[in-house]
């Protein structure tokens, strides 16, 4: 379906991955703790490595659980496939792409 | 010589419909652009039944002696000092809640009635919208004289106006009626005269006011008697407007069906917030949100309305049944997203104490105790550590509803639920299946959605930091946002009922 409307209804979308430069969205849940209510969202550079993201992103806002241990996370997934970053891959490499997400387990 | 006096119906014909009269100059699809692309036929305007029968003479009239008995009980409680004998400070969120989420949708009905006020063909159904347009202004200003006393002695309600543009939780409210006024008449009616003061009505309005009554708020409590016979007229529009034209064309069922289906989910989604108000920010409860669930949606609606619209062969809303699975964790999903967000919320946030934590495992007997309190007892020991629980980020948000990805997979309370579409090359998100089908019925009008979240990422909302932001919410970091306990609400609060002292004054 599409919408019904008295002119020609186009307009581009407000998040588009252009808007964010060389960056993108990235979301990132913690599966199986409840105590984050919803995954996070973050501002990230296409070029960064995964290394780098995991360390100075998630893992200051996943120590928000005072119990967060840095080397716990594991049964990584990108977009629902199971996923294991290698040396010096960039979260462009990564294939998350623009609002996709990673879920980690501890 | 004295003149006969017309009857009400008799004036009530000769000034509304009798005024009327059809274009000859003009076709009518000119001076009517709006009621026919939309695809819903009404091949006779004045079967249309006025739930209204008023002049506005005699609305004016009445309505005014109704507006001044409410401001002479608004008065006296703030002359005094009324809101010194609420239940606790901690119900005065629930009016931060109302006043910044629901007064500004008064205000946007307002100036929606007003335009179907004009452009309806029929004059009974124009008459209905204007009557209805001024009811929506009436009760934007006496929500805002209501609840302003408080603004004198309580945070977070010094820019209400402000807040519903900008602050993260209120574009749920704000973007859930801009869906609906950017639709056409007949969709707009169908959304907010049917879905919202109809079928979804007792679910918004109750919680609020017997919230009021049963935590000494009598301002607010007069306030919703006052409003009473006015929403009981729109709720009768509404299902006037769902059987006019239901009545009207076959053709229209389908597409009235779909409409039903989606507000219903809209509209839904919306109650999520009155959900964890009702059990959450009210220091004397009124019953739980699955008993107003089970009693004002699975029983008045499900059983008492949808078996009548079945005749015109409509079915309950798709999607119903994932809310009534929901009824047992909704309000409390909800409620944890604000409590580790409060902190860029113009309300405060706490964790239950342990007697409405029973009265929790009470009412949730299935779910209580086994997910939420580990969670809240959690949240109380860091708190008591000195670490109260933040959510030290910014949250995924659904593209249709805008509330954080809280949500979790049907019947499956531990395992958060995200659904993808994937339109012109570009990923969007969502909460729900319910919140996809929105969307991918029609991706051209959600993919313009003003998240939050993404906003700030973008550098729209004052900067990218949380101070930045919250400056340009206009919420005073300290003072309206955050934990409740260390707030000045509750250190007030507890100053205005120390004991007093024989001899002291109260400062």
């Amino acid at each position: 379906m599409t919408v019904k409307a008295l002119y020609d209804y186009d307009y581009p979308s407000k998040d588009r991955q252009e808007n964010f430069g060389d960056d993108l969205l990235v979301n990132v849940m913690w599966a199986n703790n409840m105590m984050f209510c919803a995954p996070a969202c973050f501002r990230a550079p296409k070029a960064m490595s995964f290394a780098d993201f995991k360390s100075q992103m998630i893992d200051s806002w996943a120590a928000s659980d005072p119990d967060y241990d840095p080397s716990t996370p594991r049964d990584w997934q990108v977009n629902g496939k199971p996923f294991s970053a290698t040396d010096g891959m960039s979260l462009e490499e990564s294939g998350v792409g623009h609002k996709g997400l990673f879920v980690f387990r501890t | 010589m004295a003149r006969a006096k017309l009857s009400m119906r008799e004036r009530y014909r000769l000034l509304t419909r009798d005024l009327d009269w059809e274009p000859t100059y003009v076709e009518p699809e000119k001076v009517y652009p709006y009621t026919r692309y939309e695809g819903i036929k009404i091949h006779d305007w004045d079967a249309w039944e006025d739930p209204f029968r008023l002049t506005v003479d005699s609305y004016a009239k009445y309505q005014a002696e109704k507006d001044k008995k409410l401001y002479a009980v608004v008065e006296g409680f703030a002359q005094g000092q009324g809101h010194l004998s609420l239940s606790d400070a901690r119900y005065v969120n629930s009016l931060k809640l109302f006043l910044c989420g629901v007064t500004p949708l008064e205000y946007a009905a307002h100036r929606h009635f007003g335009f179907l006020a004009r452009y309806l063909d029929g004059p009974g159904a124009r008459f209905a919208a204007l009557c209805q347009s001024i009811d929506e202004l009436r009760h934007t200003q006496t929500e805002i004289h209501t609840i302003s006393q408080y603004n004198k002695y309580y945070g977070g309600l010094h820019n209400f106006s402000q807040m519903h543009d900008r602050v993260w939780y209120l574009s749920v409210p704000k973007s859930f009626f801009e869906d609906g006024i950017s639709a056409g008449p007949f969709e707009f009616l169908t959304a907010i005269s049917f879905s919202f003061e109809y079928f979804l009505t007792n679910l918004l309005f109750v919680p609020f006011m017997s919230g009021a009554s049963f935590n000494g708020d009598l301002a607010t409590m007069t306030f919703g008697f006052s409003a009473q016979s006015d929403e009981s007229r729109h709720m009768t529009l509404g299902l006037e407007v769902i059987k006019f034209m239901l009545e009207q064309d076959e053709g229209n069922v389908p597409i009235i069906q779909d409409w039903i289906d989606k507000w219903f989910w809209r509209g839904y989604r919306l109650l999520s917030l009155v959900a964890s108000m009702m059990d959450y920010m009210l220091p004397k409860k009124i019953m739980s949100w699955k008993e107003s669930f089970e009693l004002y949606l699975e029983q008045q609606m499900l059983e008492g309305l949808f078996p009548d619209l079945e005749y015109y062969g409509i079915r309950p809303p798709r999607h119903v049944q994932q809310a009534i699975t929901e009824k047992d964790y909704m309000s409390h999903q909800v409620a944890w997203i604000l409590y580790q967000f409060s902190f860029a919320a113009n309300f405060n946030a706490t964790v239950p104490p342990k007697e409405e934590m029973d009265w929790m495992s009470q009412a949730y007997p299935d779910t209580f105790d086994r997910h939420y309190r580990p969670l809240w007892e959690r949240a109380r020991s860091l708190q008591e550590q000195g670490k109260r629980f933040f959510f030290q980020g910014l949250p995924m948000l659904c593209q249709t509803c805008q509330i954080p990805m809280g949500f979790t997979e049907p019947g499956d309370p531990t395992t958060l639920c995200v659904r993808t579409s994937e339109y012109r090359g570009e990923r969007f998100n969502f909460c729900s299946d319910g919140c996809k089908w929105i969307f991918d019925r029609e991706p051209e009008k959600y993919v313009q959605a003003w998240l939050p979240v993404h906003q700030i990422y973008q550098g729209n909302c004052g900067g990218t930091s949380i101070p930045e932001v919250l400056e340009w919410y206009g919420i005073q970091d300290g003072v309206d946002n955050g934990e409740y306990l260390t707030s000045p609400d509750k250190a007030n609060w507890d100053k205005w009922h120390a004991p007093s002292v024989v001899g002291g004054g109260v400062s």
